[in-house]
């Protein structure tokens, strides 16, 4: 399901008008982006949870040229479904 | 602030910044929150511009071993929610500080000053016994490397300072045992003796491991001098240093290639000479602590410069640091480098061009007492920009 779709559903179940749940959802997302920026995770009530979480730098190897090299310490966005959004979907 | 932002934050902050009441953004959210689950459950996926995309995704059925009895026993497949962030979010992520690896620098710093500022002291001490003795070291002897300048000073120990140098090896074992025969006769009992003695030697052994570990370069040279009474190599090292320093002082009477060799005779008549002897010293003394001054890690200047790189969203000052020079702690000299352009070292405007500038191993070593203690200030006045 594409965004347009599912700003319909919404707008229809929330009762705001499809002009202002585009906004909503624009807004919504500078929010959330700029929280990751500063390192903050987001909790999604009823969903889960969007956290940061810091990978350690590692070696890897060439398999072909035996060649080693460093990938750096990065930061990986990662969802954590909440519990019971975990279960409902286990059955699908 | 947390470093969570909770769904209550999140309700208030996009009411505030929409510019609708908090009851629509209320709906808005629980609409999105219903809606998603329904919609995920019907399409398996939805996509949200500028965040990315939720996903049901099916982890098919495989077989395991039950590690108990070595059965099979087959795992059931099942579908679970995953979340790929847009490519842009991702990136965003990537270059994002966590907030807890932050205060780490500061917390890093007090430790490593601690130790160091008493070599300080104790060339002040030196200092000012060398002052004693008469003379005022007033020669600058450009040679800021740290190292030679400390074996140098080594060697000029064993005669003026050698007592003090012992003293501290010699008293401990005294100090910490007296404590040892009264506390065994309040407390008759032997485990407690037992006990008190094994701290005692635990302490016993520590001060002298630290001990050891400042007077690590010293402890041969002392060694030595006290195995072999004759000064005949003391001698050897202060002519050797003298010979370092020649090229400004002129008054050591040498001829200049044959010392090298070490003429035993001639060179015990020389250490009778004991003004002569002492100059080297007093002149390494300054070069030492010239050398230490001069060391002073960033004065502002910086003269090279690796690159300069526009900030943009997710820009930030530690981060550069870390991947210009390594580590998050030397940001402030991003700070210190770009003040002419950084109202507020907390909120720096999108597009303002930061000078990278090329620092030295000195301003990098973070074993080194002023490096940290500059760094330090540079950061609180960072910290205090823009207030």
């Amino acid at each position: 399901m594409l965004t347009k779709e599912f700003l319909g559903l919404v707008a229809d179940k929330s009762g705001l008008s499809k002009k202002e749940t585009e906004q909503l959802m624009t807004t919504m997302n500078a929010i959330i982006r700029e929280s990751l920026m500063d390192g903050k995770s987001i909790q999604l009530q009823g969903l889960g949870a969007l956290e940061i979480k810091e990978r350690q730098a590692r070696t890897i190897v060439h398999p072909r040229t035996g060649e080693r090299s460093i990938v750096p310490s990065k930061n990986q966005l990662v969802f954590k479904p909440a519990g019971t959004i975990k279960d409902e979907f286990k059955k699908l | 602030m947390a470093d969570k932002l909770s769904w209550t934050d999140l309700r208030r902050v996009l009411a505030a910044r929409a510019g609708v009441n908090e009851k629509q953004a209320a709906a808005f959210l629980n609409a999105i929150q219903s809606q998603l689950v329904e919609a995920l459950k019907n399409d398996k996926q939805v996509k949200i511009n500028g965040l990315g995309t939720f996903k049901v995704q099916a982890v098919a059925p495989r077989k395991s071993v039950n590690v108990n009895t070595g059965e099979e026993i087959m795992i059931e497949g099942y579908s679970k929610l995953v979340f790929a962030p847009e490519a842009g979010v991702k990136e965003l992520v990537e270059k994002s500080v966590l907030s807890s690896a932050e205060p780490t620098a500061e917390s890093e710093q007090p430790k490593e000053i601690d130790p160091l500022k008493k070599l300080g002291a104790q060339a002040e001490e030196i200092v000012d016994i060398l002052g004693d003795l008469g003379q005022s070291p007033k020669e600058e002897v450009k040679e800021p490397e740290p190292e030679p300048v400390a074996v140098e000073t080594v060697v000029e120990e064993p005669v003026v300072e050698e007592p003090a140098v012992e003293e501290p090896a010699v008293e401990e074992p005294v100090v910490v045992s007296e404590p040892e025969p009264v506390i065994v006769v309040k407390e008759p009992k032997k485990t407690h003796f037992l006990r008190d003695t094994l701290i005692c030697v635990v302490v016993l052994l520590m001060l002298l491991l630290v001990g050891y570990f400042f007077l690590r370069h010293q402890l041969g040279n002392i060694l030595q001098s006290l195995i072999q009474p004759n000064e005949t190599e003391l001698v050897a090292d202060t002519t050797e240093t003298a010979l370092s320093v020649e090229d400004e002082q002129v008054e050591v009477p040498k001829e200049p290639a044959p010392e090298v060799e070490l003429n035993e005779a001639t060179e015990n008549e020389d250490l009778e000479n004991i003004p002569e002897g002492r100059i080297p010293k007093e002149q390494i003394m300054a070069e030492w602590m010239e050398a230490s001054r001069s060391v002073s890690p960033a004065d502002g200047k910086y003269p090279e410069l690796i690159t300069t790189e526009a900030m943009h969203e997710a820009s930030r000052l530690t981060w550069m640091a870390k991947r210009y020079y390594g580590a998050k702690i030397y940001w402030p000299y991003l700070y210190d480098a770009n003040r002419d352009v950084i109202k507020n070292a907390n909120s720096i405007e999108v597009g303002t061009p930061i000078r990278v500038p090329k620092l030295t191993d000195l301003q990098l070593d973070t074993t080194n007492a002023e490096t940290m203690a500059t760094l330090e200030r540079l950061q609180k006045e960072a910290l205090g920009s823009g207030k």
